[in-house]
């Protein structure tokens, strides 16, 4: 017993440090990842590595690296970084990861089975398309933030707070890429060349795991969301409500969505699937010109055209997303859990352009700022 | 350290060994002759320059004492001047004055700094007291400072340290029971207990314990300590010291058992379980909130103090990702170019502090400062900027030593800091991994402790919901009604309805 005690007590003290550890000095973080496809069928990786250095006193200096590799697989590529850059490439707190259009066109299962394979990899990461190469975002060089990689993931951050995007990151990803009858939406990036900016384009609609090339533009991606039954923080629309004003401005109505309540019905009757999406909202008035809104009558007014304006948007919606075939309400999942015989019966990958959807949506004015 | 104490073998059970007694004195009975009794004494001192002798009587006889133990001004109050103004037929008559025929009795007493009076012809032999004492003012203890509550601390001297107690506990069932300790230097020890609360049990355990000491010295009582604790490998340790009066009446009051020595401020209490080491005195003073707010600061602050080099250890070299993304790039560019591993910072930290803080308790205060300020600023500031260490790493270690020192008790304060290194090592090695199972160790050790067959880690194991009221928090007082269970005080009720009145005055029932 004594010698053994002695033995470990020994192995402790000699051995430390030898066993598993992962020298956080020792590595190059990748904050942000980029792939995208070749004409000849390979892929491009390009990375982003920030280095800091401290001098003595005063700030850090951040100098951001950024490099590109080709590989066959998503891994080679990395293995290929690895081989120019010093110490070793950490994936591990990557913020964003960045799919070029045609590599999103493709198929992008295969780019993200690495990252689950390995437990050390950041599954909180965002997942972004690029119109256009991938590349060419990470390589911006935007002068008012402190690196891409914390540009990218805040600007993805900022439209989920408002109501833009569901944040998809790769944890989520995941159950919708494997799982039949649930599509998803990714958000789109287009590059702003003059002001060496990136903008959110709207929502990238797949199907499986491609991008159909359809996608939601930015103004009717918060109502998406709201049909989806999601809020971020905060949820805005402004929409014109007459034509009479001659002042532009007081045509248009800003409000915010205070509370939402969202219900979808799937029913299969006749071998016909029909949804139902019925959403209410209470709202509080943030602009609107032309009125004070203290009367109940034209309140009353406004909520009906509030509710119509929307339902006719609801529709355009559904419209593109029935055209892109890209099942983002997860009917499909619905169907495929109550009606398993249908289910059965019929592709649904065939079958969800033709299906009806309906949407319903009443708006509720319950705020409208303080003027009396 | 678990295996610590396998590693040295179960401990014996002590053998109920028949003491030698101090009991039965030996005795040598007085001669007629005052020289055969001078003799007798001056051999026995083995003719020590310091054991005056004075003639009286025109040498029929003698007054012994040693010199430095006694006070001139008292020999020459209490026997001379009786003498001198003829209150007083004969030196025996003197009220103070003690007859024996028993030689051998004298030499304690002799040591006790008494005056012998022996006359030729008598075989009577006559002793006073006058022992010189040199005291110095009952203070507040410099390691025990509190902020409200009393001010007063034990000295060196038993006799005055059992005044303030008995002056603080003025009742019938305090018992203070008397131990000769030392077979050489005689030391004498006190246990002090209130009978009828405290468990008989632990009584007679902590007289057994103190009976099987045998050595030649005792010092303090930091060595009665290692004799009677229930585990000496165990690093936590398992009686309180304290020198606060006050602390060491709440203890008694509670069926606890006061240990004091004579030379000594320091007082033991036992049984004694680990959350009593974080009770300060000031904790009864303030107000509960406060008091219950600081209790948890202290107890959070043990947790810092021995974990948080280990976990920041882990974090930077096994487990990054849990770094929140605002801090990645701070603490990556301050580890960045540090030329050691994080385990060896640590360590080159840790013993830099201890040995600021052990130099600067050595010398004199005002060194002691300089040794703060070329430590502190000039070892933190410029080990810093030679990028040997990190500034986290700086910011880290300097917590822990802050948080080691929160504890109200200097002993439970030196085990933690001690308690750190091996979680360090834990951590270098294993990650978080090895925190979870150090901390592990730690919580099996700490259940098995013993205090005097009392549970270490009481009340939290084994549970005692009620006892948690002065545990992690500080209730109110009136809150308190019973004594906490793990000390098996006799009676458990420790106050009646003291807030009754309530009732009574209906104005107070509404806020």
């Amino acid at each position: 017993m004594k010698r053994k005690s002695i033995c470990i007590l020994t192995c402790l003290l000699l051995l430390t440090g030898c066993w598993d550890t992962r020298q956080f000095k020792d590595v190059k973080l990748v904050l942000s990842i980029g792939f995208d496809q070749n004409d000849d069928g390979t892929l491009t990786e390009t990375v982003s590595i920030p280095t800091v250095k401290r001098s003595t006193d005063g700030p850090t200096s951040e100098t951001v690296q950024v490099l590109t590799t080709e590989g066959k697989t998503p891994r080679e590529a990395r293995d290929h970084t690895d081989q120019m850059i010093a110490n070793t490439f950490d994936p591990s707190k990557a913020k964003v990861i960045l799919m070029g259009e045609e590599l999103a066109k493709n198929s992008i299962q295969p780019i993200f089975d690495q990252f689950y394979r390995n437990p050390n990899n950041n599954l909180n990461a965002y997942i972004a398309v690029v119109d256009g190469k991938a590349e060419d975002a990470i390589r911006m060089t935007p002068s008012n933030e402190s690196g891409v990689s914390k540009y990218i993931s805040e600007l993805l951050e900022g439209q989920i707070n408002a109501t833009h995007s569901t944040g998809e990151n790769i944890e989520v990803l995941h159950g919708e890429l494997l799982e039949p009858g649930i599509d998803f939406a990714v958000p789109l990036l287009s590059i702003e060349e003059e002001q060496d900016m990136l903008n959110f384009e709207g929502l990238a609609l797949f199907h499986k795991d491609a991008y159909t090339g359809e996608f939601i533009p930015n103004h009717q991606t918060t109502l998406l969301m709201l049909l989806e039954g999601i809020r971020g923080k905060l949820a805005s629309f402004t929409l014109k409500v007459t034509d009479e004003e001659e002042n532009a401005i007081r045509n248009y109505l800003t409000f915010r969505v205070m509370r939402n309540k969202q219900d979808m019905k799937v029913k299969v009757e006749n071998d016909q699937v029909t949804a139902d999406i019925s959403m209410k909202l209470k709202i509080r008035v943030v602009e609107y010109p032309s009125n004070h809104l203290t009367s109940k009558k034209k309140i009353k007014k406004l909520n009906k055209k509030l509710s119509e304006l929307l339902t006719e948007q609801a529709e355009e919606i559904i419209a593109t997303i029935q055209e892109a075939n890209s099942d983002v309400f997860q009917i499909g999942r619905h169907v495929h859990s109550y009606h398993p015989d249908y289910w059965k019966k019929v592709k649904w990958d065939e079958e969800f352009p033709n299906i009806t959807i309906t949407p319903k949506v009443e708006v509720d004015i319950v705020q409208y700022g303080v003027i009396s | 350290m678990g295996f610590l104490r396998n590693l040295l073998g179960t401990r014996d059970k002590i053998e109920d060994s028949s003491h030698k007694g101090q009991d039965q004195q030996p005795n040598q009975p007085s001669s007629k002759k005052l020289s055969e009794n001078v003799e007798y004494l001056l051999n026995e001192f083995k003719r020590t320059d310091d054991l005056k002798i004075r003639a009286m009587n025109n040498g029929q006889a003698v007054l012994m004492y040693f010199e430095p133990l006694v006070d001139q001004e008292k020999i020459q109050q209490n026997i001379f001047t009786p003498l001198e103004m003829g209150h007083v037929e004969h030196i025996s008559e003197i009220p103070n004055a003690r007859s024996s025929e028993n030689l051998e009795e004298m030499i304690p007493t002799l040591l006790r700094g008494h005056a012998v009076y022996m006359e030729d012809g008598s075989k009577t032999i006559t002793r006073f007291n006058v022992t010189s004492v040199f005291n110095r003012n009952v203070e507040e203890p410099q390691n025990e400072k509190i902020v409200r509550g009393s001010h007063d601390g034990f000295i060196e001297n038993l006799m005055i340290n059992l005044n303030l107690v008995r002056k603080k506990i003025e009742h019938r069932d305090l018992v203070v029971k008397y131990f000769k300790v030392g077979k050489k230097t005689n030391t004498n020890i006190a246990i002090v207990y209130m009978d009828g609360i405290a468990d008989p049990e632990i009584v007679k355990k902590m007289e057994e314990r103190i009976k099987a000491i045998s050595v030649d010295m005792i010092q303090s009582p930091g060595y009665i300590e290692e004799f009677i604790e229930d585990n000496p490998y165990s690093p936590f340790p398992q009686m309180l010291n304290t020198e606060r009066p006050d602390r060491v009446t709440a203890n008694i009051m509670e069926g606890r058992i006061a240990l004091m020595a004579e030379g000594s401020p320091t007082t033991l209490i036992a049984p004694s379980t680990f959350f009593m080491f974080y009770q300060a005195s000031d904790d009864y003073n303030a107000r509960w909130y406060t008091g219950t707010f600081v209790r948890l600061v202290r107890l959070a602050s043990f947790i810092i103090a021995i974990g948080m080099p280990a976990f920041y250890i882990a974090v930077i070299s096994f487990h990054y990702e849990v770094l929140p993304d605002e801090l990645l790039l701070p603490v990556k560019s301050s580890i960045n170019e540090i030329a050691y591993p994080p385990i060896l910072e640590a360590l080159i930290m840790v013993v830099i502090i201890e040995l600021i803080r052990e130099s600067g308790i050595r010398l004199p205060s005002p060194v002691g400062q300089t040794i703060g300020i070329v430590g502190g600023l000039v070892i933190g500031d410029a080990v810093v900027r030679a990028g040997l260490v990190s500034n986290l790493m700086v910011i880290v270690v300097a917590l822990t030593a802050i948080a080691s020192f929160v504890v109200p008790s200097n002993e439970l304060s030196t085990t933690l800091r001690l308690m750190t290194f091996p979680l360090i090592f834990l951590a270098g090695t294993f990650g978080f991994v090895g925190i979870v199972f150090g901390f592990l160790f730690l919580t099996i050790h700490l259940t098995r402790l013993e205090s005097f067959g009392v549970p270490y880690f009481a009340p939290v194991a084994p549970l005692s919901i009620s006892d948690l009221k002065d545990t992690f928090v500080r209730l109110p007082l009136f809150m308190m009604k019973k004594r906490p269970k793990d000390a098996h005080p006799l009676q458990e009720k420790a106050m009646g309805e003291s807030r009754e009145w309530v009732q009574h005055e209906p104005d107070n029932n509404k806020n």
